[in-house]
């Protein structure tokens, strides 16, 4: 691989190159026993419970981007789409869709970086895949991971059980991943002190469901933002939502961007933020978890599930007025004026 | 100017004071008072921050000719299109712009009288892109010396000042412009003449207002109509609404500016002296409205080797087939840009047209107040919820 500094067709062939690269970069960095093996397929152990399995793919531009790269988010994302069922993530897939003359060295920065990820997360990455396309038919890398995850006995959490009553929570600023990645896109980075809050969040929600075992559901609130998740919760449900616009945690970096750029950091991007919904009586705890946990110091309680109206996400504003937050439609442009 | 303080205008302690002011007045109003904004903006932050909850039972704010997307003539959307589909062409937009239905139809692939926009032109090969500004649409002129960039210049006072400080430091040689600002003080002109037009009060722009400055609007309080700058947060807004109430519970309309830290009343003196250097008023069709005089730009003499009608002149000579209605059939655009009508009063508004598939203009830009209306759910007037 040293040999090379640029992503090669033979990278993917099959070949002595594709070897080359699973050995020195994939399998050395991620270091894990199956991966070792070079087998077809990883035989791990099961610790027993429901398993939880979630895909996820990446294309985030740019590759590289404040507070964190193309692979954190890759194995964030599915850590976190595991752990918010409530299940314990315990190994990964890793593939990669490579184009042509992509930088080697970037390369291995993002497998260092998923390998850092995982540890963070305690995830093995245990089997993984490499596909290179012709320059010009990609666009520099694309990252799958898969996970699987198990679920203890007496788990279990998810949309059903959500109820009109139910108090809503996050643990901390909404919308920092969409304005960060945006601003750096746009230019503007250099000017901004925030950073993605890309991060696995398996630690978080078991100290979550740990303090509050009787939470209702939780989902991380990526693409679409909370103005998505919020919607999917009352998506021809017999109960409505309320957030409250004033109690919303949000980095005064997100605020202002956004208001100049005229766009609503409530459907903006969080790579690190869940919603979730608990019985009132378990709320506080879930709160105080959260507050001692590095991932949630700034949670809040945002909301609650309301009886009417039925199937719809609403906005209560600092002033007492009320509005429908929208489902997110396009990708947010900046208007004439 | 201050500096950036978007908190203090939010503020939930002087909006509740200024919403006690305008109930206090509004005790005094002999009738009922109907307030006009002309500007998208504003219909979209009262959306947003559900500002009509906070109104008396007599006193409406309503929305009129604010949405430079919507009332660009259909025309003009269609030899956008036409240039678009040109090989060797780029056509650059605002984002709002590109989902606008112009004349040309549609047909078989969605229900109802539907019309091509720059998406469906896209979508058919035309290489279409969004910009946010006209310096985008030059940087990409620079970057292609071999294709011809046409940059769709839509908007209102405050955006065509822009282009006319792009044009005036020698842009690219390969660049151009549709040429469909509008001027708004004529639209606010006629509307006091329209047929059941029933409005005592104006809300006047805050970003076009800091180009134009307010006296214009002089003739307006001279008809009994009370007047008010206005910026676009809460407090900016209702303060705006507060003064027109004092002006008519006092019985003297006048001009007033609340919108001072944006706002001059003579207006940008250097902005407006570089529009006049590049641009001329001229008549426009404002869609489905009028054909009002000197409520538009057009390039002048000196600055016509940009203009995309002149450089395409033979392209845009060669005839597509257009509906003869402007807007599409059931659409009441028109009225609802008057105020005439609400988006509730348009039988296809939330069914045929909805912001992922817009019928009408004013339901594709956030300036629009269709898409106001739908967004925030402005069509109930207070949303009522049931607790456990």
């Amino acid at each position: 691989m040293a040999r090379y500094e640029h992503v090669r067709l033979s990278h993917g062939s099959g070949g002595k190159l594709t070897l080359e690269l699973i050995e020195e970069l994939f399998a050395k960095t991620f270091a894990s026993q199956p991966l070792q093996e070079l087998s077809d397929a990883a035989v791990v152990s099961n610790p027993g419970g429901r398993i939880a399995f979630a895909t996820d793919s990446h294309s985030v531009r740019p590759i590289f981007f404040p507070g964190g790269d193309i692979g954190r988010l890759a194995v964030a994302g599915t850590v976190n789409d595991l752990a918010v069922m409530g299940a314990k993530p315990l190994y990964l897939s890793c593939a990669f869709i490579l184009e042509e003359g992509f930088s080697l060295e970037q390369l291995a920065c993002v497998v260092r970086s998923m390998k850092a990820t995982a540890d963070e997360a305690g995830v093995e990455i245990v089997t993984g895949d490499t596909k290179v396309v012709e320059r010009g038919k990609g666009d520099g890398i694309f990252v799958n991971t898969s996970g699987i995850g198990f679920i203890s006995e007496g788990r279990d959490i998810g949309l059903h059980r959500v109820c009109a009553g139910d108090v809503l929570l996050t643990n901390g600023t909404l919308g920092d991943h969409g304005i960060a990645v945006m601003s750096q896109r746009e230019g503007f980075s250099m000017t901004l002190e925030l950073k993605s809050d890309v991060a696995p969040l398996n630690g978080l929600t078991e100290a979550i469901l740990a303090a509050a075992p009787n939470t209702h559901f939780m989902r991380d609130m990526t693409r679409g933002g909370l103005a998505a998740v919020a919607n999917e919760l009352v998506l021809r449900k017999p109960y409505g939502v309320r957030i409250f616009d004033a109690q919303i945690p949000m980095h005064h970096d997100v605020l202002e961007y956004s208001e100049m750029l005229g766009i609503d950091p409530l459907l903006s991007a969080n790579e690190g933020k869940i919603l979730l919904a608990v019985p009132k009586d378990e709320a506080e705890a879930a709160l105080t978890a959260m507050r001692a946990h590095p991932l949630g110091e700034k949670a809040a309680i945002i909301g609650d599930v309301i009886k009417k109206p039925e199937g719809m996400a609403l906005i209560e504003t600092a002033y007492g007025t009320r509005r429908i937050l929208e489902m997110p439609i396009e990708e947010q442009l900046p208007r004439i004026c | 100017m201050g500096s950036f303080q978007p908190a203090l205008y939010k503020n939930p302690l002087l909006v509740s004071k200024l919403a006690a002011r305008i109930a206090e007045l509004a005790e005094k109003l002999e009738r009922p008072v109907k307030i006009m904004h002309i500007c998208g903006t504003h219909e979209h932050e009262i959306g947003r921050f559900g500002l009509r909850d906070l109104l008396p039972n007599n006193v409406e704010v309503l929305a009129g000719p604010g949405c430079p997307v919507c009332v660009c003539d259909s025309d003009l959307i269609d030899q956008a299109i036409q240039l678009a589909l040109t090989p060797g062409v780029i056509l650059c937009s605002f984002g709002d712009m590109l989902a606008v239905p112009g004349g040309i139809p549609l047909k078989g692939e969605r229900k109802g009288d539907v019309r091509m926009t720059l998406l469906d032109a896209k979508a058919r090969g035309a290489d279409v892109r969004a910009v946010y500004s006209v310096f985008d649409a030059a940087l990409i002129a620079r970057d292609n010396p071999d294709k011809d960039v046409v940059f769709f210049s839509v908007g209102f006072e405050t955006t065509v000042v822009a282009v006319a400080a792009l044009l005036r430091r020698q842009p690219p040689e390969n660049f151009f412009i549709i040429e469909a600002n509008y001027y708004t003080p004529p639209a606010t002109h006629l509307l006091p003449k329209l047929e059941g037009f029933n409005v005592q009060g104006f809300l006047l722009p805050g970003h076009a207002s800091a180009i134009t400055g307010i006296r214009i609007y002089e003739h307006l309080p001279e008809l009994g109509i009370a007047c008010a700058s206005s910026g676009f947060e809460p407090v900016d807004v209702l303060a705006g609404v507060a003064s027109c109430l004092r002006q008519l519970t006092e019985g003297k309309p006048l001009l007033e500016n609340v919108y001072g830290r944006v706002i001059q009343f003579e207006g940008n003196q250097k902005a407006l002296k570089e529009l006049d250097e590049v641009f001329e008023l001229t008549r426009m069709r404002w869609r489905g409205i009028a054909d009002i005089p000197a409520s538009g730009y057009k390039l002048r003499e000196a600055y016509q080797s940009f203009s995309a009608a002149k450089k395409f002149n033979a392209v845009l000579a060669n005839s597509v087939e257009k509906s003869v209605h402007e807007h599409p059939k059931g659409c009441r655009c028109a009225d609802i840009t008057l105020g005439l009508a609400k988006p509730s009063d348009c039988p296809v508004f939330g069914n045929l047209c909805t912001p992922d598939n817009p019928y009408g203009p004013c339901m594709v830009s956030h300036e629009g107040t269709c898409r106001a209306w739908y967004s925030y759910g402005m069509s109930q007037n207070h949303i009522e919820i049931e607790v456990v």
